[in-house]
């Protein structure tokens, strides 16, 4: 596993427009994640890789909000912190709700523990058609911001706008899909 | 979805992360949210008749109220990124505080004891509006703030909301001070500094809930 030194080289080249480095720093930011997120939530390995994706897509996002004159680590678990927090707030509120009629026997034999509930094309389907598409061509079909922006008619920077703010309320509905 | 295939999406196509112009927008949003507080003092408030005549002590305390904000600033901004400790940021508040409760002292010490009470609560019926006044003048620039901080990513945002309170509490008092008819020291000290706390405490409590991300 990565150090300190080596995974903020790696968020910096990132940050400056290297995408290996970027992937890079996901990976093992991924690894630090699964550790800080099973120790918090044991015995619930599904919640705690969804909390993973989601704190990826948080990095991602708001990858600006390092500032490079601090420890990398206490901003990446600085916010694994605040989404753990928000996931525990909002699991305390489904508390209060009923439980009767809830099926909670019917779960998916063949279901991979490192697996996360999420379905990203379910919850592209929420997005608004823009930032759909975007993310659709650029992220999942892995073509470039200039050929999605050629097929589209829009701007590159429109693209780019868009992915970003799609993915940041993407974010928001894995929070909210996980406890509802 | 795996979380390698996730990762794998994020980073395809990420590019350089954009330039931040936080400072300017930072400013940008200081002013308007003074800018608008002072033409709701205007319109509802009115300036106060004697402005001309009273041109010295509307200027102290509105110097006293950017103060404030000024000392306070540096704390709001420190939280607006995750992981950055406060460490001095804590203790400039703190000794501002402390600076204000010693004025307020020597400032009622000086009076003479049968105009110290009107000096602490004020000429007009005695009763300190500005704790009312301010934090409500301070409501615009409180939400153009929590929208500036939101695009970073604050994570003790109870902290975070009442940092942005006292900071829109002292831009507020800023313009609040055209039409507060009181002068005296005391007066300021104690409760332009309170109404600023109470800013701070709807800070905490209201302008968390907005601060999530």
């Amino acid at each position: 596993m990565a150090d300190e030194t080596a995974l903020r080289a790696l968020l910096l080249q990132g940050l400056a427009g290297d995408e290996a480095a970027h992937r890079a720093f996901l990976t093992e930011a991924a690894a630090l994640l699964r550790a800080y997120f099973r120790n918090r939530l044991r015995g619930r390995p599904e919640d705690a890789e969804d909390l993973v994706q989601e704190t990826l897509v948080a990095l991602h996002t708001r990858r600006e909000s390092y500032d490079p004159n601090y420890p990398l680590t206490a901003w990446l678990y600085a916010i694994a912190r605040y989404r753990l927090i928000d996931f525990l707030r909002r699991a305390k509120h489904r508390a209060h709700a009923p439980l009767d009629g809830l099926d909670v026997g019917d779960i998916d034999p063949d279901y991979e523990a490192t697996d996360a509930k999420h379905d990203i094309g379910v919850l592209l389907g929420k997005l608004p058609e823009k930032q759909r598409i975007a993310i659709r061509m650029v992220k999942l079909e892995e073509k470039s911001v200039r050929e999605t922006a050629d097929a589209t008619g829009l701007s590159e920077s429109d693209i780019k706008i868009s992915i970003h703010r799609g993915l940041k309320t993407l974010m928001r509905l894995m929070a909210e899909e996980q406890v509802s | 979805m795996k979380t390698d295939d996730l990762i794998e999406a994020l980073a395809r196509g990420a590019g350089p992360a954009d330039k931040q112009h936080w400072r300017r927008d930072l400013a940008l949003t200081l002013l308007v949210g003074l800018v608008v507080s002072a033409v709701l003092v205007v319109v509802f408030l009115q300036v106060r008749p004697d402005i001309g005549a009273a041109r010295m002590p509307v200027m102290m305390k509105a110097m006293f109220s950017a103060l404030a904000a000024a000392v306070i600033l540096p704390f709001a901004l420190q939280l607006m990124k995750p992981g950055r400790p406060l460490g001095w940021r804590i203790g400039a508040v703190l000794v501002f505080a402390g600076v204000c409760v010693l004025a307020t002292v020597v400032a009622l010490m000086g009076e003479m004891p049968e105009r110290r009470w009107e000096a602490w609560m004020g000429g007009r019926g005695g009763v300190p509006w500005c704790v009312v006044l301010i934090p409500i003048l301070a409501a615009p620039t409180a939400a153009l703030l929590t929208w500036f901080m939101r695009a970073f990513a604050p994570t003790r945002i109870t902290l975070t909301g009442a940092a942005i309170g006292a900071v829109s509490g002292g831009i507020a008092a800023m313009a609040y001070a055209m039409y507060c008819p009181t002068d005296s020291v005391a007066f300021v000290t104690t409760w332009y500094t309170l109404a600023i706390a109470v800013c701070a405490a709807l800070g905490a409590v209201i302008g968390s809930k907005f601060l999530r991300w």
